[in-house]
């Protein structure tokens, strides 16, 4: 009888609108299962303070440890999103000149030693530089970081103090990058190419070059309860095609490292329960000058070659519609640095794409070259598709101004010292900033005489200015300077950036709690809060 | 090594002149060999295409567009790939790199070779057996390393690949060549020339080597196919050519696989465009070795 | 025959002599010296590790020294330092020999078994249709660039039959079934290309030995054709087809290079593309030596299987 239905019925219609309103309980984490994903590319070694590249840093994250981590769940990372790791408290002292690090205790090594606070102040001394360093790192990229500290103290077994020349804030979040684990003093440092000993979530299993790198849990691991995984495997997988088949297939868990958007739809329109994340990338396109060598030493000539690149175009062809345009520092909202869009909107080849070239015609002709005089240009890159593609292009838009460009592949072995000689016109490079912060990016990349310099940019008035801003405590004064830098360097064309890129990340609806940040590549792969629902 | 060599070497070519025999050949040629005509076919379109390619191509082969990964269109005719760049412009215009970098280092390494076989056959002696043994050192290590290393060791450009490839042609021409002045040096005609007080080089330009005609031609066209392929795989390894001039074999590259299943036709129509270039020759070749060689004909 | 093998023993050896004199000077012809380059590619900063280099390499000492001590190391096994990731060039080649040897082996199996009967039917009906299109076909493998067939493979493969092989190697000994799933494709790629060289050769042979006198004899005794073909004209014209396997494997080498790049087999040939677009010159060298050996002693097998089978044939008729 209808009555008595819907008074059976309605528990049910109740119970079932409880349930639809009430919030989902999250899950608990389960333990268990071992993670295989692919890197970039081959890591050239283990070492991530000796090498410049994601390649190294992926699978060397999950071994070693910092004094502080940018937490994985927050994905813009910033002062407020650090986190404890070796270090379980720290202060800034005396006007923000000196950093104490208070060490966690009872934390071993792989190998079973306990870590110490003479292990931190071996390894920055070793990456600074110092000259009464244990340790001498053969190659150390990121020297300039680390130009600022004056002494490492070690009042005793778990206290660190940074000694500093002059104030520096962002020395916390340097230390707080992928690029800064600490290392163990008492192994060789040139064992850590080939091995990694660390106090990490995960230790080396098997490393075969060019194969894959494999690390299985730490039980000792002095987070309790972490790592969920069993272990991690990062197998290299040359080319995107099979990186996306082999996702598809279910060999891997997590794909996308170097993707572009076309490798990311590819992937999940085979498989369209796949889980597709995007971010923002602290990558950036960018050109490189060489402020020494005829034709560039000519400011209109550099004006005119950043006025041919159309951003536009540079968007719809090699960015496949996924760039994103700005200064030196990465554009907002993903970046708090980076210049104001009106601003941005303004810049060299942002513009009529057209009109622009107009220009730069009008700039060469000035300068001396026409038809009967083309500019010959030699357009230098790595001899990779990331590189070449954007390279390619770049030939094509100086062409249509009337330049003789051709391009010249360089194989990667001798890519960074070509660069670094200064042996090249113009050069068409891709720079990955380690953190979002104006230290980790202008003394390496523009001051006089850097090592990473690789334009000759030179300007005492820019180089006044960034110390100047390295310093300035108040958030918004700081701004202002980054800014005026920022402007200075687009106004002479010191690296025209032609866009930013993004990450496009892909994987299985089983992985939980994969990290992936909006101003950084280098400072997720730690994957110690990452579980597998299997 | 060289027994299998001599099966098919082409030894004894025909006296005394072979302007006669040439238009009946052609007939005979056409008739008997339905497979050569084909290739002839296809090296003359390859040829056409390279000649007249500005003419054949719709877009500059360079020019990028916004236009990523388009389908074949009446604007594309084979689409485009992934930096909005026509690919049927390019692969038109790709005929022109490989004919030239196939042709050229064929002929660089065929004529040092042929030279240093004439040599050898001629002189022969310890000189012979030296330079039979370099030849033999050169040939035993495998076309695509030797190439890989030279191009690695030069630095990859033109003038550089060039050199690559051809350096493994050189000791299969120099055998083929030996050979040749080998059977033809103790003819007697030839020994008459001698007797009569010509001198040796004279004997060797005006006698010996216009009788080796054949066998080259027939070389260059057999190379002709290895050398487009061994550039393609250089190319496509990284070490060829470079950018911006279009290369079939770098069209290939591992970078195009990756947009393969937006794009199957970016893996397709250049792989293609390689392959018909190089059996044409390989027709043709097969074809005028069994002209200009009664022995072998039938095989 | 002990006489034959002996020769052929230092013709090899004089060839292995004359080939490392070869790729010695070959890596040298790079503009700098071998220092400069690993200097560079390996990432050094600092001067003073240059001259600890130059002692390590020993470039400091003259050439004809340089090149006793290579090849002294060799002799010993020693296969050098890859300088780019700091190990002994061994580790990491050794484990990469399995799969190299595996994708080798499968790849000549396959182009035997897929190229002499081929070769046999093509040269039995001859000017045939069957022999038109089996010639054909063959021509067609050896026109197409091995790169591509492995890509076009890949792509039907992967795309219609969803055929993915491991993405890291899976040993026979772990489970075969998925080794070979891993590997059949790619030696099928390298070996259609090796099975057309031997089919033309083995076509051509045959049709040698089938105009000899005593088989058209034998025809004419009325002997079934198919017969005659297989017992007498095989058994001879397996003299040429033996050879070639020498010269193949040279041909193999060159398409492992490029079909284990393209179907992401962590083998060497592979290692050595990796090592020459890192300037890992050391290795390089050794690598290419090491090939040369391989090269070498295949052919002077081939030649002392060529005399065993033959016992008339002996060195000097060429």
């Amino acid at each position: 009888m209808p009555l008595r239905r819907s008074v059976r019925l309605a528990p049910i219609a109740l119970l079932l609108v409880i349930a639809v309103s009430l919030p989902v309980p999250a899950q608990t984490p389960k333990s268990g299962g071992v993670l295989r994903t692919h890197p970039l590319s081959a890591p050239p070694s283990l070492s991530p303070h000796e090498e410049s590249t994601i390649a190294t840093v992926q699978p060397a994250s999950a071994c070693y440890n910092n004094l502080i981590y940018f937490d994985p769940a927050k994905k813009q990372e910033g002062e407020g999103t650090i986190i404890p790791e070796l270090a379980e408290r720290w202060s800034w002292q005396d006007g923000h000149r000196n950093l104490v690090f208070l060490l966690r205790k009872n934390v071993k090594w792989h190998d079973g030693k306990p870590f110490t606070s003479q292990d931190v102040k071996y390894t920055f001394d070793a990456v600074r530089g110092a000259p009464d360093a244990a340790a001498k790192l053969r190659v150390n990229p990121r020297k300039l970081w680390y130009d600022n500290v004056e002494h490492i103290e070690t009042p005793d077994p778990h206290t660190v103090v940074f000694r500093l020349k002059r104030p520096q804030p962002s020395l916390l979040l340097m230390l707080a990058s992928g690029y800064s684990p600490v290392y163990p003093a008492h192994v060789p440092l040139a064992d850590l190419k080939t091995k990694c000993v660390g106090t990490g979530p995960f230790k080396l299993k098997e490393y075969r070059p060019g194969e894959f790198v494999e690390l299985e849990r730490n039980p000792d691991y002095f987070v309790k309860g972490r790592p969920y995984l069993d272990g991690v495997k990062w197998v290299i997988v040359k080319d995107r095609s099979t990186q996306i088949a082999a996702l598809q297939a279910g060999q891997l868990d997590v794909a996308g490292s170097g993707w572009n958007k076309a490798n990311w739809e590819t992937a999940k329109s085979g498989k369209p329960d796949l889980v597709t994340i995007e971010a923002s990338s602290n990558v950036n396109v960018n050109v490189l000058v060489n402020f020494k060598k005829p034709p560039m030493t000519d400011p209109r000539v550099r004006q005119a070659v950043n006025l041919a690149l159309d951003r536009k175009a540079y968007q719809a062809g090699p960015a496949l519609g996924a760039a994103t345009f700005g200064g030196a520092m990465l554009p907002r909202p993903a970046g708090v640095w980076g210049l104001p869009e009106a601003e941005v909107a303004k810049l060299p080849g942002m513009g009529d794409a057209a009109k622009q070239k107009t220009q730069a015609k009008k700039l060469l002709a000035d300068a001396g070259f026409g038809a009967s005089n083309p500019l010959k240009l030699t357009v230098s890159t790595r001899a990779i598709a990331i590189y070449v593609d954007p390279a390619s292009w770049m030939v094509d838009q100086l062409r249509q101004i009337g330049v003789d460009a051709v391009l010249e592949q360089i194989e990667t072995g001798v890519w960074h010292p070509k660069m670094t000689r200064l042996d090249f016109q113009v050069a068409l490079n891709l720079t990955g900033i380690g953190i979002d912060d104006p230290d980790a990016n202008f003394f390496e990349n523009f001051k006089c005489g850097s090592q990473r310099n690789f334009s000759g940019y030179c300007s005492e008035d820019i180089d006044r200015l960034m110390v100047q801003q390295s310093q300035t405590l108040d958030r918004a004064a700081r701004l202002k300077l980054v800014n005026e830098i920022d402007r200075r360097l687009q106004h002479e064309g010191a690296r025209p950036v032609l866009g930013w890129g993004k990450q496009f990340y892909a994987h299985w609806p089983y992985v939980k709690a994969f990290p992936l940040h909006d101003n950084s590549i280098y400072n997720t792969s730690r994957y110690q809060d990452v579980w597998l629902d299997k | 090594m060289a027994r299998v060599v001599d099966t098919l070497d082409l030894a004894a070519p025909r006296l005394p002149s072979v302007a006669g025999r040439r238009r009946s050949a052609a007939a005979r040629f056409i008739r008997r060999q339905p497979l050569g005509s084909a290739g002839v076919v296809l090296v003359a379109a390859l040829l056409a295409t390279a000649v007249l390619a500005d003419v054949l191509a719709t877009h500059d082969p360079v020019r990028t567009s916004s236009h990523v990964l388009a389908a074949p269109s009446a604007d594309f005719w084979l689409g485009t790939d992934n930096l909005g760049r026509d690919l049927y412009s390019r692969v038109v215009h790709g005929s022109r790199i490989s004919l030239a970098i196939g042709l050229a280092s064929t002929l660089l390494g065929a004529v040092l070779g042929g030279f240093i076989g004439l040599v050898s056959g001629y002189v022969g002696g310890t000189t012979d057996l030296l330079i039979q043994r370099v030849m033999d050192i050169m040939q035993a290590l495998p076309i695509l390393v030797l190439a890989l290393v030279l191009a690695a060791a030069l630095g990859p450009s033109l003038p550089n690949a060039i050199v690559a490839i051809s350096i493994p042609i050189v000791p299969r021409a120099a055998r083929l060549i030996r050979a040749s002045v080998l059977a033809i040096r103790e003819l007697a005609y030839v020994e008459a020339a001698r007797a009569l007080g010509v001198r040796h080089p004279r004997v060797a330009l005006r006698h010996i080597l216009p009788n080796t005609m054949g066998p080259f031609i027939v070389l260059i066209t057999a190379q002709l196919g290895g050398s487009i392929l061994v550039e393609a795989a250089l190319s496509f390894l990284g070490l060829g050519i470079p950018e911006p001039y279009p290369s079939w074999g770098r069209m290939l590259s591992i970078a195009a696989a990756e947009y393969a299943e937006k794009a199957p036709w970016l893996v397709i129509w250049p792989g293609l465009a390689i392959s018909l270039a190089v059996f044409g020759t390989n027709l043709l070749g097969d074809a005028l070795r069994d002209t200009l060689d009664p022995r072998l004909r039938g095989s | 025959m002990r006489g034959y093998v002996a020769k052929r023993l230092l013709i090899a050896l004089v060839t292995l002599v004359g080939m490392s004199m070869v790729i010695f000077s070959l890596m040298r012809l790079a503009p700098g010296n071998i220092v400069d380059v690993i200097f560079e590619s390996a990432g050094y900063v600092d001067q003073a590790d240059k001259r600890l280099l130059e002692r390590e390499l020993g470039v400091d000492r003259p050439i004809p020294v340089q090149y006793a001590r290579w090849i002294g190391e060799l002799l010993q096994g020693d296969l050098g330092k890859s300088y780019r990731y700091d190990m002994r060039a061994w580790t990491i080649i050794k484990p990469r020999l399995p799969v190299t040897l595996e994708l080798a082996g499968l790849a000549l199996l396959f182009s035997i078994v897929l190229g002499v009967p081929a070769g046999v039917v093509s040269a039995a009906r001859q000017n045939r249709p069957i022999d038109y299109v089996l010639r054909v076909l063959s021509l067609a493998g050896l026109s197409m660039p091995s790169f591509w067939l492995g890509m076009v493979i890949i792509l039907l493969f992967v795309r219609s039959l969803g055929w993915m092989p491991s993405v890291t190697y899976v040993s026979p000994f772990e489970d075969l079934r998925a080794n070979l799933w891993q590997f059949v494709v790619p030696a099928l790629a390298v070996g259609y290309r090796s099975s057309a060289l031997i089919m033309r050769i083995t076509r051509s042979a045959m049709l040698e030995v089938m105009r000899e006198d005593y088989i058209r004899t034998a025809r004419a005794k009325g002997q079934r054709g198919t017969l005659v073909v297989w017992r007498h004209a095989l058994k001879n014209a397996s003299l040429p087809v033996i050879t070639l396997i020498g010269i193949e494997v040279a041909f193999l080498i060159g398409g492992l290079v490029v079909t284990e790049t393209v179907f992401n087999l962590p083998g060497v040939a592979r290692y050595l593309v990796d090592a020459i677009q890192f300037r890992d010159y050391p290795v390089v060298q050794n690598l290419v030596m090491f090939i040369a050996i391989v090269v070498v002693l295949a052919n002077l097998t081939v030649d002392v299987l060529y005399a065993w089978v033959d016992p008339r044939i002996k060195y000097g008729k060429a």
